[in-house]
């Protein structure tokens, strides 16, 4: 009031507890002027610019390899000795999908991969969040010792495994049980008349991987897990055992469906990383066996490839069969990508 | 369970009904860690054992089904490292470049992280197509981009159309020759010049490893409680100066874990030069148990790699201090 009086401002009204005062506001222009006409506006928008121009430009960078997949999916063998023919096929064509679908079994190797892919994703989730709470929330000898072990899986490159691998499933035996049983040191005790069983060619080799989390990268869904169930509150499970549950059954009626988000971000890296293994499924699939992704990738019989385009034409058919393998991983991508983010975002992953 | 026990026995009185809450839970611990636990006995063991044995046979397949095994000591690590031609060669390369790529991996998904955290127009929409490749370009995918000339021929935007002939050079998003002639005049090394160019050229790469390692970051920004950043800028502190006093220790613990992460994920990915030599020498014939070999050289160098990494980043963490 002091100050208004002083500055000169006219006073309209003045009652016992309300005073108006006729303020000279600014113009517009100048409060304009105050608020956009200075650095840090002009550094906000340089630095907002500066931003969705680098961000478009990373997309463009990610996404421009699929545009290039996808149209060159649709030209035709002369488009590949054209040099004018770039981006836009001039002659679109369905052959190269056609040839796939026909030469390359892809209907069985996408029932199979789809069969395998689920049942994998389901099994790792399942069995990696309960040993990621087993790890997280309960404390007994040799936790760490263990989780380091997890750890450890992780580490060790495949290739590393390759060969024990696939001798460990080809003459399957556990413990050397079945060696001692049908190895027939008295021949009356020859209770299985093998020694070992071939597992390979089949899903059992992955599924046993996958019932005792050993399989691609489940080291880190363990750990994902562990790292979420860590930032559980322990009162939670504390009210449920007060209220009568027993661990299992806390397990499964309240840890299970407050993890559901994180559950399906692990099923996403799961289904998705089986699809596309080409480690794996190489190792325990021979060619002649089941169909499955990785073998689509090759040129059709159907396709002539030899002239003068040839080695564009072959990686243009090599990508197409990439583009149709992900096709459906594209459409479960579109459905979980927000799960990935939030489940991410939620599990409060730290490095102690 | 000895626990229990013992104590069962050594106060029969006073603890009749049984085990304790805490011997019950570290029982529940082990049912819930007993899927691994069993992987890790029937399955686990014997493969790293086998592993180990097999690398200092020769194997035979035997034709009535079963396999018989020869000892010949190290053989096959000799034949590694000495007689087959460029193994050595491709593991110094291939170990060389990872090493250069993980700064660059890490310090882009921590800049991506920070860029994705913030509020703005299209963030989901950004944030969907920045973890499309850890989703889409793994395993078969990965393989099929390796050396494929349909890229390089699309992103050739060069004159071909003009003087006719096809240009198979690769394209470069910077070129080396511009750049050291601009920072010439400068004091900077040419061999960092060189490396920021070639990293900028190999974008797409580290943007396809560098997908897990963004959302690690961005979890850990989150996790950042927005008081401080009120009081940050209460206090006047500019968002320069908010990253590297508050952004960058806060994350600090999660550079650890994503520079150990970017070293594994690089070293055991299919697509790397030293893990392609050594499945193509697999497939050789006889070359099985020298890969087995190969591979444990490598997987020694990983260890001991990743031992340093670790020890060289933990020496910058910073943790907070939780009470």
């Amino acid at each position: 009031m002091d100050n208004a009086k002083s500055s000169g401002t006219k006073v309209l009204k003045e009652t016992k507890n309300k005073i108006r005062v006729d303020f000279e506001r600014t113009s517009k222009w100048e409060r304009f002027k105050i608020k956009y006409f200075n650095g840090a506006f002009f550094a906000h928008v340089v630095f907002v610019l500066f931003r969705t121009v680098f961000l478009i430009g990373i997309s463009y960078v990610i996404l421009y390899p699929f545009f290039a997949k996808i149209s060159s999916s649709f030209m035709s063998r002369e488009d590949f000795v054209d040099v004018t023919v770039k981006l836009i096929p001039r002659n679109p064509t369905l052959d190269t999908y056609r040839a796939i679908i026909r030469d390359n079994y892809y209907v069985q190797a996408l029932i199979n991969t789809t069969i395998l892919s689920v049942f994998c994703g389901v099994v790792q989730t399942i069995i990696c969040t309960i040993i990621g709470y087993g790890f997280a929330k309960f404390k007994f000898k040799g936790n760490s010792i263990l989780f380091m072990i997890v750890i450890f899986t992780l580490i060790v490159p495949h290739e590393t495994l390759q060969l024990s691998m696939f001798m460990k499933f080809r003459y399957f035996d556990i413990l050397g049980i079945f060696k001692l049983l049908g190895g027939g040191v008295i021949p009356g005790l020859k209770v299985i008349p093998f020694t070992s069983i071939n597992l390979n060619n089949s899903y059992w080799p992955l599924a046993i991987l996958s019932l005792t989390g050993l399989a691609f990268r489940n080291g880190l869904y363990i750990f994902m897990m562990r790292q979420f169930f860590k930032g559980f509150p322990n009162e939670l499970e504390e009210s449920a055992y007060i209220d009568g549950y027993s661990v299992y059954k806390t397990f499964s009626r309240i840890i299970i469906p407050n993890s559901f988000t994180m559950m399906i971000t692990i099923f996403l890296f799961a289904f998705s990383w089986q699809w596309t293994d080409d480690f794996y499924t190489e190792v325990f699939f021979t060619t002649e066996g089941m169909k499955l992704m990785p073998d689509v990738v090759a040129v059709p019989k159907s396709l002539d490839t030899q002239y003068a385009g040839q080695n564009l034409y072959v990686s243009a058919i090599r990508n197409t069969c990439g583009l149709m393998i992900i096709a459906p991983l594209i459409v479960v991508y579109l459905i979980g990508q927000n799960f990935l983010v939030q489940g991410i975002e939620r599990s409060g992953l730290t490095a102690d | 369970m000895t626990n229990a026990t013992s104590v069962s026995n050594a106060a029969p009185k006073k603890k009749k009904r049984g085990s304790s809450l805490d011997s019950k839970k570290a029982r529940a611990g082990w049912v819930f860690v007993l899927p691994f636990v069993i992987g890790l006995i029937i399955i686990y063991i014997p493969i790293i054992f086998d592993s180990i044995r097999y690398s200092f046979n020769k194997i035979k397949i035997l034709q009535g089904g079963g396999y018989s095994l020869e000892f010949v000591g190290w053989a096959n690590y000799q034949e590694a490292l000495f007689v087959d031609p460029s193994f050595v060669q491709t593991l110094s390369q291939g170990i060389t470049q990872i090493l250069f790529d993980i700064p660059a991996i890490v310090v882009f998904s921590l800049f991506m992280a920070v860029l994705l955290n913030q509020k703005m127009f299209g963030r989901a929409a950004f944030r969907a197509i920045f973890f499309i490749p850890v989703i889409l370009n793994t395993g078969l995918v990965a393989r099929i981009d390796e050396g494929n000339q349909l890229l390089e021929y699309m992103e050739d935007t060069s004159d071909s159309i003009e003087t006719g002939t096809e240009n198979s050079s690769v394209t470069e998003i910077v070129s080396l020759t511009d750049v050291t002639w601009l920072f010439q005049t400068m004091r900077f090394g040419t061999g960092l010049v060189e490396y920021v160019t070639q990293m900028i050229n190999n974008i797409y790469g580290i943007i396809n490893r560098s997908g897990v390692q963004m959302l690690i970051f961005l979890s850990g920004l989150q996790s950042i409680s927005p008081a401080i950043y009120e009081s940050c800028s209460i206090d006047g502190a500019t968002t320069w100066e908010t990253f590297w006093k508050i952004t960058f220790p806060m994350v600090s613990p999660m550079i650890l874990t994503c520079a150990v992460y970017t070293v594994i994920d690089n070293f055991t990915a299919a697509s790397n030069r030293v893990m392609t030599y050594i499945s193509d020498v697999y497939n050789q014939a006889g070359g099985n148990v020298v890969s087995s070999a190969m591979s444990w050289i490598y997987f020694l160098i990983v260890m001991v790699l990743v031992g340093v990494v670790a020890g060289v980043v933990s020496g910058f963490v910073f943790y907070q201090r939780r009470d």
